[in-house]
């Protein structure tokens, strides 16, 4: 049995808007037109444990609310999805117990206080057993390099040190899915590189699946060995990167932003 | 279950020192309750001096007192708006990060929002009470009337606490999912900030509404406990006023976690 499997997952989103103009003000007090905006027009795919997958696609595709749906943090309008033989979002808490969720633009580690109590925190959030917690601490705080960090508050950290915590921080009650939402976002040269061996060696030690959205194609083709891409809430590309690049390449070594815009570009997104 | 309470217990320890290091705040705000305390007596003074006041349910001294624990205890029951950090993630999408965790969210909010409301006025609850005992003897504090009073004070105080995080997550409940801003929930918060006795003690309120007063939720808060400490209510009162706070808590408990769950069914999490 396929570890994730999604079929014809629709979710819409219900849009307010103001209106314009004069006395706009005092109209949006008594009208208000909504509008419904397709983010997911029915997607399927499934994966199997220990894949690499990158999601890819341009700003507004559907990537982001994908990842939701898949976390079991928002609710489709229709279809299913089954990870390990659970709706996410109707079996959220024991869902949620297995799975490691980052996602680049927020933080999840607690603002005010030093990553290792953080590190606590989660311990007796997920239950997990002393010993190991220490053994996974060590080992995730060593990979990532983050072991001069845990005495640091998370507020005082940068932005790629704050990554590899956050990291750290969604693997340690050992989840057998990992979803990162733009990981890579905002990180400089040598950040990335080291996450990108870092993923790729967990991936391989424990079996981890990952699945990535991202707009750095070299993540992609460091990192993944199936790269989905969306659009207008569909699903339009399902297979090998390389598959893609010989698709969508007009030459030889083709710089790699060009072959995706060129193919965003014929796909009409 | 038991995980959600081992993690609630953790949170809460976090987040209690995490607001003990804001000394200096406490002191400011402290500073907001004094004043407060002082305009209340001088406005109670010209009330009990220039009006009738034989007959009147409380003395000069009494409503004294009530105004010192009125601002002593104001950051855990005078005072229930949805926690700061809560409707910052209400407002920016991040309750999409707690529903991350394996959590009863209801739970995991109630200890949240206690923590916040015990490590906040913790300094602002001590300054203000060394200005209590401090000031001149007209405006001073009173000791509890007795011993047994002032226990049962503790008592209700405590109920009343957990009164007034379940009416803030109630608040928050209701602002969940909410695209149109704060105007509902400070409606029901000014409306329990007068039926608190925060404003004007509730047994000064005109006779014919006093049984209304008592039962209502929110006399629950403040005005139950305080009443305790004056000995406006009898130690043998105690029984079934501290049960009808009871009652308060598990139905504002009830009503809260079954809009909260309603909501999250069809949250939207705002934000890529
Ligand atoms: N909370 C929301 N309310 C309204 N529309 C939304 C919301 N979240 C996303 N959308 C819309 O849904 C579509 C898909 O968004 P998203 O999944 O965030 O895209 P991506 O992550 O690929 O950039 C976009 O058109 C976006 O405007
Ligand atoms: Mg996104």
């Amino acid at each position: 049995m396929a570890h994730i499997e999604l079929q014809e997952i629709r979710k819409t989103y219900k849009v307010h808007e103001r209106p314009t103009g004069k006395w706009s003000v005092l109209k949006g007090a008594f009208i208000r037109n909504t509008k419904i905006v397709q983010a997911l027009g029915g997607i399927s795919f499934s994966a199997n444990q220990g894949e690499l997958v990158g999601l890819i696609g341009p700003n507004g595709a559907g990537k982001s609310t994908t990842v939701k749906i898949m976390s079991g943090i928002l609710t489709p309008d229709s279809g299913t999805c089954l990870i390990h033989g659970r709706m996410p979002w109707k079996e959220r808490k024991a869902h949620v117990a297995d799975i490691g969720v980052v996602f680049g633009q927020r933080t999840q580690l607690w603002w005010d206080v030093p990553i290792s109590d953080s590190f606590q925190l989660l311990r007796d959030i997920y239950d997990i057993p002393k010993g190991d917690f220490q053994v996974r601490s060590q080992e995730l705080a060593l990979a990532l390099d983050i072991e001069g960090l845990l005495s640091t508050p998370a507020r005082q950290l940068s932005l790629g040190q704050r990554m590899r915590c956050e990291i750290a921080a969604a693997l340690l009650h050992r989840p057998k899915l990992l979803f990162l939402d733009e990981p890579t976002i905002g990180l400089d040269a040598v950040s990335k590189l080291a996450l990108r061996a870092f993923l790729k060696e967990e991936n391989k030690q424990t079996g981890v699946t990952v699945l990535l959205t991202t707009h750095d194609m070299d993540d992609v083709d460091a990192l993944c060995n199936r790269v989905m891409v969306i659009g207008h809430g569909q699903l339009l590309y399902d297979g090998a990167f390389d598959g893609l690049k010989e698709q969508y390449a007009t030459y030889q070594g083709q710089d790699i932003d060009e072959v995706i815009a060129a193919m965003y570009k014929e796909l009409a997104l | 279950m038991s995980r959600t309470l081992k993690a609630c217990r953790s949170l809460f320890i976090i987040r209690v020192t995490e607001n003990l290091q804001y000394r200096a705040a406490g002191i400011a705000n402290s500073s907001i309750s004094i004043i407060w305390s002082i305009l209340q007596i001088v406005i109670f003074t010209i009330f009990f001096t220039l009006g009738d006041a034989t007959g009147a349910a409380m003395t000069l001294t009494q409503a004294i007192t009530y105004a010192w624990l009125t601002q002593i205890l104001w950051s855990i029951v005078g005072y229930f708006t949805v926690d700061a950090e809560i409707r910052e993630k209400v407002i920016n999408g991040n309750v999409a990060l707690d529903l991350c965790r394996p959590l009863d969210l209801y739970a995991h909010w109630f200890s949240k929002t206690m923590a916040n409301k015990i490590g906040r006025s913790a300094w602002r609850s001590a300054f203000t009470l060394i200005a209590a005992v401090g000031v001149p003897a007209a405006l001073r504090l009173s000791p509890p009337v007795s011993i047994e009073g002032f226990l049962l004070f503790l008592i209700s105080l405590c109920t009343g606490a957990l009164l007034c995080v379940a009416f803030a997550m109630l608040m928050a409940a209701v602002r969940v999912g909410l695209t149109w801003g704060e105007g509902p929930t400070y409606m029901l918060e000014s409306v329990g900030m007068f039926l608190n006795g925060n404003y004007f003690p509730l047994a000064l309120w005109p006779d014919f509404m006093q049984g209304f007063l008592l039962f209502q939720p929110f006399a629950g808060l403040m005005d139950i406990p305080f009443r305790f400490y004056l000995g406006l209510l009898a130690p043998s009162d105690a029984f079934w006023v501290i049960g009808l706070q009871i009652f308060w808590v598990v139905a504002f408990i009830a009503a809260g976690r079954f809009l909260l769950n309603r909501k999250i069914s069809h949250l939207i999490v705002q934000g890529g």
